[in-house]
């Protein structure tokens, strides 16, 4: 069948549109040199075009071992991230997809521990399933519990990462914590990988590591024959359930604004003046949603050069916005002011002195990273801290996709620089000879220039941020 | 003029005025002749226009701009029989002149002050003076004071200020300043090995014409816009800055986009040197830059520009270089 490719400027609509038709392995490179050119841009499209593409690559790979599977997914997103390490979603969804491949994997394992020990210990049905949440745990304090390490250490080589390996030998050098409590033992091996909510929502985890191993434990290990049963049953159970998870995945992206604009009104009061930069869809259906309700007035920053036409066009209402045209059912954005809410357009640099008459400032981001930090349009970064300034609170609004785990050692490297006949027209021609010009499109925004994160998860204070970074990523998956 | 707001397309023109800067609409700014009194002197009216077309922009252009044209208004005056000129000049023939000026754009604190000092000296002209030796005496005034306070102010700042540019300096700078233009020109030719980074914003782009002299002049620039301040700020070592205005209580009250400047900078922790001449000193105060300010109409932008200035607060300047009323040249430390 040929691709219906290329018809129209090739973008994330024309890749999704040819997605189902191409080979994986085109569709890849075809995504790759998207990005490349830049055809795709912005956190959103990348992400959902990552998860798209990885939609495909695990539905259409043959595997046998979840290992191999979790190798595949690796080899896409390195690619893909290679392409371009500035984009921060794409590796986020990558190692989302991996996270979610591994929880399903061990998930799965457990399930099958417990139905191998099932026979034995008809007592305690729930507590196998908990006890092996970190399979390589059980080798080290298998002198504890003969059965998890019977159940699991089978399978064990194959799954374990080396970082964990070496985690687990790390911890197997504190004694006194494996021995004599193996509940914080479990935990300490899984600092990151599970939040307290999981906690509350699992009761039985701290009963069953809890519970001493010696009663729950007959003699049942596991045969090469069971084994090999469990391989299939395992490969057979996971691939819908990985499936389903990301389309979970790419569902969030869907919804991931609307989630956020449902905070607008705990944060917008009436007659509030509320200061804004850049065209960024996220903000603007917040502010619209707390239009509904409330009157109040919106100054915004044009964000020239680089984002002035897009903002222009979201002020006045003529929202055509080509990245996004396939995912927002609305292609045609109401504007602010058709909500009656006063919109005064302000060129950059007239922001300090209206920082002065401005409630609160609400931003959109690039990217949010591991301490806190913004990766977002440039200029971003005067405005922060013109209102740290005036006192003024600034918000942050951004879906969980853009936070990234990645720590910035290097601010410098994650700062991409644009075209330059933005900043200088063809009339300036003369000009170009002896000027150098510089047109970076982001500016990093350190942490303590933000004093609140919304995500589709709620309201967060920057210092907050490490636990959802835990909560979304696997520490294995940190490096891709 | 118009506000700034792009408000819903239904409401009739006054709602592109935004309430918050209610008080800073006055009559509209004139940009035409129509309706313009007969006794507006050719000069004048010439003046008016390329001031408001920004033909003529920056304190010191159009305070030297202004006395040229009053000298010509001068020139061509005569007494009216049975009136003195000490007493007729002022009242009934530069006002006319001034009113038509300020309708076209808001009189720059240069040019008020410039004003204000002429005034002075026509009210001084002894009565008995021949009226021909009279005149010559106010032209040859005005033509001292633009020498006095301007040019030759202009050469000191110069001097001084560029003797804080050093070998290896990247000095940063916004928009376009006469004064810093010539402090860095100045510096160039007693051969100091340093770097120039402009930074410019709509919509004028004056800092082009900066870029555009300095790298005719041979220096080494950079040119980037407003976004990129805070990119541009690492590198540099020494910010310096033009004045439109120097507030009593410590302000600088300069181009729009100024105190974001002098904010990144300060940051950063580069020293802030601004360049001002005397007779832009004015005894007014100001806490914000919303008080009062000029609002430029939208239209002239496409997207509207609300303000004009901003007045930086003292904290993030960190020396005024500036001449003291005889000329002479003080680069204080004066720490706001």
């Amino acid at each position: 069948m040929p691709s219906p490719t290329i018809v129209a400027s090739p973008g994330l609509s024309s890749f999704l549109k040819s997605l189902k038709s191409t080979p994986v392995e085109a569709s890849i490179e075809h995504l790759i040199s998207l990005l490349k050119r830049r055809q795709i841009r912005n956190s959103r499209p990348c992400a959902v075009a990552t998860a798209q593409l990885l939609l495909r690559v695990v539905s259409a790979f043959r595997w046998t071992d979840v290992s191999r599977l979790i190798e595949r997914i690796q080899l896409v997103g390195q690619r893909l991230q290679a392409a371009q390490p500035r984009e921060l979603s794409i590796g986020n969804i990558v190692r989302r997809i991996l996270g979610l491949v591994r929880e399903e994997a061990e998930e799965d394992r457990d399930a099958d521990a417990s139905a191998l020990s099932e026979p034995g210990t008809d007592s305690q049905p729930g507590t196998p399933r908990i006890s092996g949440v970190r399979p390589p745990l059980s080798s080290s304090i298998s002198t504890l519990s003969p059965l998890r390490h019977g159940a699991i250490e089978p399978l064990d080589p194959t799954v374990a990462e080396p970082d964990t390996a070496k985690f687990v030998a790390d911890s197997a050098q504190r004694p006194p914590l494996l021995t004599s409590h193996t509940s914080y033992a479990a935990s300490a091996t899984a600092p990151m990988a599970t939040s307290m909510f999981s906690l509350l929502s699992h009761p039985e985890t701290p009963s069953s590591t809890a519970t001493p191993s010696g009663t729950q434990s007959p003699s049942g290990r596991p045969t090469s024959a069971t084994q090999a049963v469990f391989a299939s049953l395992t490969q057979k159970d996971l691939r819908p359930e990985v499936i389903g998870g990301i389309e979970e995945i790419i569902d969030e992206l869907d919804q991931v604004d609307e989630q956020i604009a449902g905070y607008a009104l705990d944060h917008i009061h009436s007659n509030e003046i509320i200061l804004t930069h850049t065209s960024s869809m996220t903000v603007q259906k917040f502010l619209l949603t707390a239009a509904r309700k409330r009157k109040f007035t919106v100054v915004h920053a044009e964000a020239y050069p680089n984002d002035h036409e897009a903002t222009h066009a979201t002020v006045t209402g003529k929202m055509v916005n080509e990245n996004q045209d396939e995912l927002s059912s609305e292609a045609f954005q109401k504007p602010l002011t058709a909500a009656g809410i006063t919109v005064i357009l302000i060129p950059d640099s007239a922001v300090f002195a209206l920082m002065s008459r401005v409630n609160k400032v609400i931003l959109g981001t690039h990217a949010v990273l591991a301490n806190g930090g913004l990766v977002a349009a440039a200029g971003t970064r005067a405005i922060a801290k013109a209102a740290k300034t005036h006192k003024t609170p600034v918000v942050v609004v951004s879906g969980v996709y853009k936070l990234s785990p990645v720590y910035p050692f290097d601010f410098e490297s994650l700062i991409e620089f644009g075209d330059v006949s933005k900043v200088f027209s063809y009339e300036d021609g003369d000009l170009v000879e002896k000027v150098d010009v510089e047109n970076p499109l982001f500016d990093y925004v350190p942490a303590e220039l933000v004093d609140l994160y919304i995500t589709n998860l709620g309201g967060h204070a920057p210092s907050y941020l490490y636990r959802i970074v835990a909560d979304h990523y696997r520490v294995e998956d940190i490096n891709i | 003029a118009q506000g700034g707001a792009q408000a819903a397309a239904k409401p009739p023109k006054d709602a592109n005025q935004v309430s918050l800067f209610g008080h800073l609409y006055g009559q509209s700014r004139r940009t035409t002749l129509a309706g313009v009194g007969k006794d507006v002197h050719p000069a004048v009216l010439a003046l008016g226009l390329q001031m408001s077309n920004y033909v003529i922009c920056g304190s010191n252009a159009r305070c030297i701009a202004t006395l040229l044209a009053l000298k010509r208004v001068i020139e061509s005056y005569t007494t009216p029989p049975g009136h003195s000129l000490s007493r007729h000049l002022t009242s009934h023939h530069l006002s006319p002149q001034i009113d038509y000026l300020v309708s076209c754009r808001p009189m720059s604190v240069s040019m008020g002050n410039a004003i204000r000092w002429l005034k002075l000296e026509i009210s001084k002209v002894d009565p008995d003076t021949p009226e021909n030796e009279a005149k010559e005496d106010l032209c040859d005034s005005i033509d001292n004071f633009i020498r006095e306070r301007i040019t030759v102010a202009d050469q000191v700042i110069a001097t001084s200020a560029g003797g804080k540019i050093q070998n290896g300096d990247v000095v940063l700078t916004y928009a376009k300043s006469s004064i810093v233009q010539q402090t860095l020109i100045e510096a160039h030719k007693r051969g100091v090995q340093f770097r120039v980074i402009v930074i410019d914003s709509k919509p004028l782009f004056e800092g082009k014409h900066l870029a555009r002299a300095l790298a005719t002049a041979g220096l080494e620039v950079q040119y980037s816009l407003m976004h990129a301040v805070s990119h541009a700020i690492k590198d540099a070592t020494k910010v310096f800055l033009g004045a439109h205005a120097m507030m009593s209580n410590g302000r600088l009250y300069s181009r729009v986009g100024t105190a974001i400047v002098a904010m990144t900078a300060n940051e950063f922790d580069v020293p802030v040197i601004v360049c001002c001449e005397s007779v832009k000193f004015t005894e007014k105060v100001a806490l914000d830059s919303i008080v009062s300010n000029e609002v430029a109409p939208p239209d002239e932008l496409i997207s509207p520009l609300p303000l004009t200035h901003t007045a930086t607060t003292t904290t993030t300047t960190t020396a005024t270089a500036t001449p003291d009323q005889t000329g002479a040249a003080t680069a204080g430390e004066a720490q706001g």
